[in-house]
């Protein structure tokens, strides 16, 4: 039987070299290319053309999923502020859901399996709340390792275990969505693995994918929303210090 | 597990997944999003627009119907009063024009009778002086001798009486 982690495995197809810098093209960037070029021109084409005030299908479909975005980032930022931050949450939760949905397709690559991939995204974010929230605050802003309605005597225990669940934010976030990804695609791998190993009962696991197929389709969606949505919770608490 | 053995794509995959969604963002960003959330407000702005123009002519058509509602109240009250009105003005009409048909009726049958009775009268009169003279006459010649004037008076008066009576029948 096939490795079920092999096709986690990322072949170079375009090796590029600049200075001391690796750019090879691999096959996950590609497939990650494909889904988003595919996202992309769902929401640029009928955009382009021209939105009728009477939507037809696809422009419902990008309507609803706008709407969807902003009434997120407005219950978790605010409307006030939020208004700024949808363009960015709309992107983010695009990017995840186009990766997700991509490695799907039979042959492509999830790059949301690469932990290298959603650490940076965390990490990203991560940062960014700390910018958007010195910025707003300043010094003030320290006041979010401080929960409000601490005895003064606990402060020097909550200081460190705010830090720390500051930090595991990020880790969190980027694991959640990797393991999530990874352990999708292993269980699919493993049941068509065993689809093939018997001709005798291998329908048995075959038909298993095919029910694990919809809900790695769900999970994908989902997936997509929970990293959406924590990262809103994240600028909202760094906006609303408590 | 390949994603933490094969480290060096590492690089290349960071760098090309920020890349990417940096392109993906300013994409988006600048030819997407607005068009379609701006699509959003427009048809907020409307469906909200419409609801309260709906709601406004909701309310005008209440009060006209109101109005209407008085005015036809008050059209039934007047149509009330001036069939009430034209039914005395007839009833007195009519009670009036028994009232003097009745009076003319009365004054014409007082009328014959006074008439009759004037008649009569003097009929009697008239029948009264022909008896007396005829009574005269008739004794004269019967008795052949002229009477005195009592018993001119006394037969003339017995004639007299006995043609009433017979008169009278």
């Amino acid at each position: 039987m096939e490795n079920p982690l092999h096709h986690f495995e990322v072949h170079n197809i375009i090796p590029i070299h600049i200075g001391g810098l690796d750019l090879s093209i691999s096959n996950a960037v590609i497939a990650m290319w494909v889904g988003l070029a595919l996202v992309g021109s769902m929401f640029v084409l009928p955009s382009k053309r021209g939105l009728s005030l009477v939507p037809g299908k696809l422009q419902s479909v990008l309507e609803i999923a706008m709407e969807f975005i902003r009434n997120m980032v407005y219950e978790f930022i605010g409307e006030e502020e939020g208004k700024k931050y949808i363009p960015f949450i709309a992107s983010l939760f695009l990017f995840i859901l186009a990766c997700n949905l991509i490695g799907m397709v039979p042959g492509s690559y999830t790059i949301t399996c690469q932990i290298v991939v959603t650490g940076v995204f965390a990490i990203g974010i991560f940062i960014m709340t700390l910018v958007i929230g010195f910025s707003k605050h300043g010094l003030h802003f320290l006041g979010i390792l401080i929960p409000p309605g601490i005895p003064k005597v606990l402060i020097p225990l909550m200081i460190p275990i705010e830090i720390i669940s500051m930090i595991a934010r990020p880790v969190s976030l980027s694991v959640r969505l990797f393991a999530n990804m990874t352990a999708g695609h292993t269980i699919l791998a493993v049941l068509f693995g065993l689809a093939g190993a018997s001709l005798m009962i291998g329908w048995l696991p075959f038909g298993f994918t095919i029910a694990i197929n919809g809900l790695e389709i769900a999970i994908a969606f989902i997936q997509a929303y929970i990293f959406t949505i924590l990262t809103c919770v994240y600028i909202g608490d760094v906006i609303h210090l408590h | 597990m390949p994603q933490f053995q094969q480290i060096a794509v590492f690089q290349p995959l960071i760098f090309w997944s920020v890349l990417s969604f940096a392109i993906l963002f300013f994409i988006l960003k600048k030819f997407a999003f607005p068009p379609i959330l701006s699509a959003l407000d427009e048809r907020d702005k409307k469906i909200r627009g419409d609801i309260e123009e709906s709601e406004k002519l909701k309310q005008d058509v209440e009060e006209i119907k109101l109005s209407l509602e008085k005015k036809l109240k008050a059209a039934h009250e007047k149509a009330e009063t001036i069939v009430q009105l034209a039914q005395d003005e007839s009833k007195k009409l009519q009670e009036k024009t028994v009232q003097e048909a009745e009076a003319k009726v009365k004054q014409v049958q007082r009328e014959a009778e006074q008439e009759i009775e004037s008649s009569r009268n003097k009929l009697l009169q008239e029948i009264r002086g022909y008896t007396a003279a005829l009574t005269i006459a008739s004794a004269e010649k019967f008795l052949k001798k002229s009477l005195g004037d009592g018993d001119k008076k006394r037969l003339a008066d017995e004639s007299i009486e006995q043609v009433s009576r017979e008169l009278k029948i």
